[in-house]
């Protein structure tokens, strides 16, 4: 048994908004983000948010991997409960025991580096489910609007067999403020990238990651990876520092993500892994008010656990977003008029919810034991077979569903018009009525195979609290 | 041995409102609207009713809850006065617990009232509301056009059929009940329309446009029942009795199993084969005159037909096109304009249709009169189709 990363995975909102729309909306009055209006960025849908995305990173981490998780550390600046255990919601999500540890991490874009630099460190019993993911909102016009794109990484890190294992870790604090977010504000407050280059990168950096190198025991120059994130002008700045050579830089993932916030080293560290090979050297750095340094080296079960999982996979997964205002309203930062109807109150019984938690977050229906019918909701007295307190929970949440009938609803009320929803078919009996997203109109017909996905149900903007159920969503298509 | 409702109850007196909407009414005015044609009707004193039932389905926004909107309403002698709710069986429910009273013997004369004020929320279709504290927390927001562009969209797939020609026969159904509904001075939607604009309407829940969806309107209807006994001792010669009502609600079967493939109404077909049993009914497509059935949507009609049995499982688009349920079809149907056009105040639909049935057999249904009718079915479906009551009843002359 050996201490590692065991696994990984990464997910990446499927709304893609071309940069060169932003331009066609904003250009006039800044014309400077011209120079950044090539590819496209990730866009959460309206029912997605940090944990959302956090569960799907998770979810393609954990798939198809024995064994306990002790532990779900979940890293994030934008995380949508500022006193509620989000992690917690996480661990509901995935269906896992409920003495897990839960811990979340915020307040810094290091809060994922910092907790992988700690575990490279030393490690406890447990096997720990590390997952960042964050949705920023960028003021429009402003350079983040170009730059920022949405996403979550996950790592399971512990005993076993690892796809890489850890070699060292380095770490420093040094309180250079080159962007920040008061807590009680929405956007980004950055400042001149040149200064962050020079006084920050190219001083901070070279320094931590000499000491991990040390620590490990190799030069830096033996480095076959190097995960950075920032403007590809860091990259090239820090090469010759660093003496490694700039094709050793992983792609930052501009021109179809883009920069994701905390969870971006791991997002593209989980693109490093898709096609490193074996016995390979890879440094993650961390940068924000100081800097994390970790090396790893790949091993050859990288091989086994890495098919149909991880970051290209994710990025594979893209529907065009062409309208900015519909991106705009969709997180939330113009207020279209969607009527009367949009003024339903969502207040949440929460010690309904309580009663039944597991069965929402972890969509736990119920099998009989006695005709094997799996059926949601869970209910005292089987639906088929009427036996009374028969059912063992079992989640529903890894099904494929096929759709058995469904609807495009131009009177209901949703973000994202039209509203579709419709009975889906799950093996063993289970028919469900379910809200589907990431779908347009005419992109279903009955039959078709569907998958689960966790999303926000609704909002209830009176009393600022956010409801998770489960979705249908397209199955994905095939990655790199 | 339980013997059934048929032949015991005699509907003696009628009242139904103008449906639409009236800007100008509350839930008060509709139900005095209502109670007082009725009362004219049977021409009694209002002293002679001893019991009431009222239906209410939105209580939110309209009369509130209990049996105060009707007692108040009609300054009541403080006689027991309930108040019922089935959802869009609601007035249905109403009449059969006045009815179930009258053949038990606990009165003589017992008043059904039933009242929905839908046209106080400020917008089109019907009010948000919650679906209970649990069903919140994961069933979609559906809408009811939603709930039955479903219908369409499962039975379009189970029978393989064109999508052109379900949305034809559909199109049929409504252009059908707008031309009822033109002969009907009652009824909220009076224009007549055509093929095309139904199918060329604009979408509400795909596949049901505008034209596919039933009007929601304000309205109150009623009924006053004895005994047969009473009837005749009352001097009352021609009148109509209950011949049938049954009411299935769903189990959750619908909701949680795929032992329904959801192109037809469980429920339905369970409460039909109840009442046929319960009137003698043996074949309904020779027995039955005319219908009244839950016409909340064009494709709701379009299913009931064959989950009456008023033609075969998968060949309702061949007879809607047919014209076999049309005014002068061999079983017509919404001959009043139904749901569809007479309007859809909630708890009074179920006794608006019997009101037309009332009208039809006694020979009193003016410019849109059948010839002669004797029996008559009247159908509710409250809720959606995969989680519903149904009620069906089956009202003829008294032989």
């Amino acid at each position: 048994m050996t201490y590692g990363i065991l696994s990984f995975g990464a997910y990446v909102p499927h709304l893609r908004l071309a940069r060169s729309a932003i331009l066609d909306a904003v250009g006039w009055a800044v014309p400077g983000v011209r120079g950044l209006a090539a590819g496209e960025r990730a866009v959460a849908n309206w029912d997605e948010d940090s944990i959302t995305l956090a569960v799907e990173a998770a979810r393609d981490c954990l798939a198809g991997v024995d064994g306990p998780v002790g532990q779900v550390s979940l890293a994030s600046t934008t995380l949508p409960f500022a006193d509620r255990s989000n992690s917690g919601v996480v661990a509901d999500a995935l269906d896992l025991d409920h003495e897990v540890l839960t811990e979340d991490l915020a307040g810094s874009r290091r809060a994922a580096t910092s907790a992988l630099a700690r575990a490279a460190r030393g490690h406890g019993h447990d096997t720990t489910l590390l997952v960042a993911a964050d949705t920023r909102e960028t003021r429009p016009g402003s350079s983040q609007e170009m730059l920022y794109g949405h996403g979550a990484a996950a790592l399971l890190i512990g005993e076993g067999k690892p796809v890489a294992e850890f070699l060292a870790a380095a770490s420093v604090h040094e309180d250079m403020v080159d962007q920040y977010r008061a807590t009680d504000t929405d956007f980004d407050y950055a400042l001149e990238e040149r200064w962050v280059r020079e006084e920050g990168y190219l001083k901070i950096v070279p320094d931590v990651v000499e000491q991990a190198a040390a620590g490990a025991g190799i030069q830096v120059g033996d480095i076959d990876h190097v995960v950075l994130h920032g403007s590809t002008g860091v990259a090239r700045a820090l090469a010759k520092p660093l003496g490694i050579d700039p094709k050793r830089f992983a792609d930052p993932l501009t021109a179809n993500c883009g920069d994701t916030g905390v969870p971006h080293p791991l997002l593209m560290l989980a693109s490093v892994l898709d096609n490193a090979g074996p016995d390979q050297y890879v440094l993650v750095i961390g940068f924000g008010q100081g800097a994390d340094a970790i090396i790893l080296r790949t091993t050859p079960a990288l091989a086994l656990v890495r098919a149909g999982r991880g970051a290209g996979r994710a990025l594979a997964q893209r529907r065009p977003l062409a309208n900015y205002t519909q991106f705009l309203s969709l997180r939330n930062q113009i207020s279209i008029d969607f009527g009367l109807r949009s003024e339903r109150d969502n207040r949440t019984a929460l010690s309904a919810y309580y009663r039944k938690r597991r069965d929402i977050t972890a969509m736990r229906g119920g099998r009989c034991r006695e005709c094997n019918t799996l059926q949601f909701p869970r209910a005292l007295v089987c639906v088929k077979c009427g036996a009374a307190e028969s059912q063992t929970p079992e989640s529903l949440a890894a099904l494929t569903g096929r759709v058995k009938s469904f609807t495009e609803d131009w009177l209901a009320y949703t973000p994202s018009p039209p509203y579709i929803y419709g009975n889906v078919e799950f093996p063993d009996g289970a028919n469900v009525m379910l809200e589907f997203t990431d779908f347009g109109a005419g992109q279903i017909k009955v039959g078709d195979p569907v998958r689960l996905v966790f999303r926000v149900k609704d909002y209830d903007t009176k009393r600022h609290f956010r409801r998770y159920f489960w979705k249908p969503a397209p199955l994905p298509v095939d990655g790199d | 041995m339980a013997t059934g409702i048929k032949d015991k109850v005699a509907i003696i007196g009628m009242g139904c409102t103008q449906f639409g909407e009236r800007w100008d009414c509350g839930p008060e005015e509709l139900i005095v609207e209502a109670f007082t044609e009725a009362l004219g009707d049977a021409g009694i004193e209002r002293s002679a009713i001893e019991m009431a039932w009222l239906g209410l389905f939105f209580q939110e926004q309209s009369a509130g809850k209990s049996a105060l909107p009707l007692s108040m309403a009609l300054r009541l002698p403080n006689i027991p006065v309930t108040r019922v709710e089935n959802m869009c069986a609601t007035g249905t429910e109403a009449l059969r617990g006045a009815v179930y009273a009258v053949a038990a013997g606990a009165c003589d004369v017992a008043l059904a009232l039933g009242v929905e004020k839908l046209k106080d929320t400020g917008y089109a279709g019907l009010p948000e509301r919650t679906k209970g504290s649990f069903d919140d927390l994961w069933l979609p927001n559906a809408t009811a056009p939603g709930a039955f562009a479903q219908l369409a969209s499962a039975y379009q797939a189970r029978h393989k059929c064109d999508p052109k020609d379900l949305k034809r026969a559909m199109a049929h159904i409504s252009v059908k009940s707008h031309a009822n509904g033109a002969l009907n001075p009652k009824a909220h939607l009076r224009r007549t329309i055509t093929e095309d604009q139904a199918i060329n309407a604009p979408m509400i829940a795909a596949p049901l446009g505008l034209y596919d969806c039933c009007g929601v309107s304000d309205g109150a209807a009623c009924a006053i029942v004895t005994s047969v006994e009473k009837a005749r001792e009352m001097g009352y010669k021609d009148f109509v009795t209950v011949k049938a009502m049954q009411l299935a609600p769903s189990n959750g079967l619908e909701m949680s199993n795929n032992a329904w493939d959801g192109s037809y109404l469980l429920t339905t077909r369970i409460a039909a084969e109840r009442a046929y049993k319960e009137a003698g009914i043996k074949d309904p497509r020779k027995e039955l005159d005319m219908t009244e059935v839950h016409d909340c949507f064009s494709v709701t009609e379009l299913v009931v037909m064959e989950d009456l049995g008023l033609c075969e499982p998968g060949g309702a688009i061949k007879a809607v096109l047919d014209g076999e349920f049309d005014r002068d079809g061999a079983v017509p149907c919404q001959i009043d304009g139904g749901l569809k056009c007479f309007g859809h105040p909630i708890g009074a639909s179920g006794l608006r249709m019997a009101y037309e049935m009332y009208l039809q057999l006694l020979g009193r249904a003016g410019e849109r009169q059948l010839a002669s009718p004797s029996l008559g079915l009247t159908h509710n479906l409250g809720g959606h189709p995969f989680r519903n009551v149904a009620s069906v009843s089956v009202l003829g002359l008294h032989s």
